[in-house]
């Protein structure tokens, strides 16, 4: 019962990030009104299940082995010694706390960030705050270790490169031939609407995929049984829905009922900053956004923040137009979002981890 | 979800052809104004011909706002449309309003001035010609137009030119030994039929930034 209330940390965290990531698939669309309100937000509910059904398990085992690594998630060990002592109830508890903290430590973040008006991420909030609490209980007499918690941090830290890089890459390439094809058929304005509506409606849905795929695992891989043994929540694999797929699905809901419930002030918030930009590249940049966060899910595993690809995909975006269209002050803004997020929640969690120590034990 | 859009093309330049209709009227009422001794019976039937016109105009202007509703168009490009379309009536309301002012005034117009009114009117229907392709181009050739939208400059280029005669006239008029009142009048009549060309150039202005909007 205790494992299933601890859950909702979780899942409030999945629904938090449906409020605001509506905004980063819909939010121009909606905020231009190329697409209703009620439309957007159907189809992102539809497509962020879809992307956690289909593609949501795959960052589950790589968070969950982050997890463990960083002594959040129990291990195959943990879990052997405690059967041995007949406390896998305990140890189960104690996951399901120790998921806990870390999302409410993330959840903290991400509120005083958005309070003090810095952009921030959720995701890499969460995969911050877990990295803090290992970094509280790593054995740093035991160098093996060290190099491999060193080499997670830099491969976490290097998502912060490769993924706003990756967009602004694709976005560039993305603009480029697309402005050369759809130039050519905006023959009138009839078909500019068209191909603007088609663009948007295209691209919202993508991009929801992505959301799903990369968002839908990090809301609830700490509960994921990784170890088979009931260490941590008791989904088992029924045919092609494993006990990955279910974890991953149960972020997915959580995420489309932030959208069904919560999101049009934030939609059309940033929508209406984005809205800056003209429409055509607009629902390029978003496509190119979602495929960035998509191809990053893929080949890292390490769900990526949504708003660094969007910003990147931007930067590629008005490259094509030559160097002159790309502000690059806004880097200033963007390199604060990248460090502060993630590095606030790890700090916060790892003063959380050494005060209760105590309880958990080394 | 994609509607059909073909009407709201055709709506629109049917509008602008009753617009037109409306200004030939009314070049037709200003060429008989301006003609030495013409009876006001004459003039007031040209009158009702410009007002008959106008209305028409109207009732195109709404058939057109009617079939946006059920077109495909975005939520703006229908109020761009909007814009243009009662912007192209307001051509319609000027030239009735000229019309009623100087049955009204029954006001005669010094020969002397027959030449620049001429230019005027020709001017005039050179601009709303340019305007009417402009219009059309939206709709079937919008990417060339946002390449070249030099016919747009046109528009623009030919204004000056009319203000340029506005100004020569004003000053005509101020130098004539016509009463002060009949002075005012004039000045007051001239304007107006000057703001006739100010509107087409207020449109080609919004054409222009329909463009910017909508380049890939």
């Amino acid at each position: 019962m205790w494992i299933f209330l601890l859950l909702s940390a979780g899942l409030f965290m999945g629904w938090s990030l449906g409020t605001n990531d509506a905004a980063n698939a819909f939010g121009t669309a909606v905020a231009t009104r190329v697409v209703k309100y009620r439309t957007a937000i159907i189809i992102i509910a539809t497509m962020v299940l879809l992307g956690a059904v289909l593609l949501g398990h795959q960052s589950i085992d790589k968070l969950s082995s982050i997890a463990t690594n960083n002594e959040v998630s129990a291990s195959q060990e943990d879990v052997d010694a405690a059967i041995q002592a007949g406390t896998l109830g305990e140890l189960r508890l104690k996951s399901a706390l120790k998921a806990f903290i870390v999302f409410a430590c993330a959840a903290i973040t991400v509120f005083v960030m958005s309070y003090l008006k810095f952009p921030v991420s959720a995701n890499q909030s969460i995969t911050g705050a877990v990295i803090g609490w290992g970094l509280c209980y790593a054995d740093y007499s035991n160098p093996e270790i060290l190099k491999s918690n060193l080499m997670e941090i830099l491969e976490f830290m290097s998502t912060w490169l490769i993924n706003p890089l990756g967009a602004a890459v694709i976005s560039f390439v993305l603009v480029f031939f697309v402005k050369k094809f759809i130039e050519k058929k905006l023959t009138s304005m009839k078909n500019y609407d068209v191909i603007v509506k088609f663009g948007y409606i295209a691209a919202g849905a993508f991009s929801a995929f992505s959301i799903g795929q990369n968002s839908s695992a990090s809301v609830t891989a700490f509960y994921y049984d990784a170890t088979g043994a009931g260490a941590n929540l008791i989904f088992k694999d029924f045919g092609w829905f494993t006990a990955a797929r279910i974890t991953a699905i149960i972020g997915g809901v959580a995420i489309a009922v932030g959208v069904l419930t919560f999101s049009k002030r934030v939609m059309m918030t940033v929508g209406g900053e984005i809205a800056k930009i003209s429409q055509v590249d607009g629902f390029v940049v978003i496509i190119a956004s979602a495929l960035t966060v998509l191809l990053m899910g893929k080949l890292m595993g390490i769900p990526v923040s949504t708003s660094q690809s969007v910003v990147g995909a931007v930067i590629g975006a008005g490259l094509v137009n030559g160097v002159k269209n790309v502000n690059f002050g806004v880097f200033k803004r963007i390199a604060i979002a990248w460090v502060s997020s993630p590095t606030a929640a790890g700090l916060l969690t790892y003063l959380v981890a050494l005060c209760t120590k105590s309880y958990f034990g080394a | 979800m994609f509607k059909k859009n073909s009407d709201v093309h055709a709506l629109i330049m049917e509008q602008i052809k009753d617009v037109e209709k409306c200004l030939v009227s009314f070049e037709q009422f200003m060429r008989a104004a301006t003609t030495a001794d013409v009876k006001i019976e004459t003039l007031k039937s040209l009158r009702d011909g410009v007002c008959e016109a106008e209305n028409v105009a109207d009732i195109s202007l709404r058939n057109m706002i009617d079939s946006l509703a059920n077109g495909s168009y975005l939520p703006s490009t229908r109020e761009d449309l909007i814009k243009i379309a009662t912007s192209c009536d307001k051509i319609a309301n000027k030239c009735e309003h000229v019309a009623q002012l100087i049955v009204l005034y029954k006001f005669s117009f010094p020969a002397e001035f027959n030449k620049e009114f001429n230019e005027i009117f020709d001017i005039t229907e050179k601009q709303f010609e340019l305007l009417e392709n402009s219009i059309d181009m939206l709709f079937s050739k919008m990417n060339a137009l946002q390449k070249d939208p030099a016919i747009l400059d046109e528009i623009r280029s030919l204004e000056t030119q009319i203000d340029r005669i506005e100004q020569r006239i004003s000053e005509s008029i101020f130098d004539s030994d016509l009463e002060l009142a009949a002075k005012m009048q004039f000045l007051g009549i001239v304007e107006r039929l000057c703001d006739i060309s100010d509107i087409i150039e207020d449109i080609a202005d919004k054409i222009q930034i329909m463009l910017i909007a909508r380049k890939a």
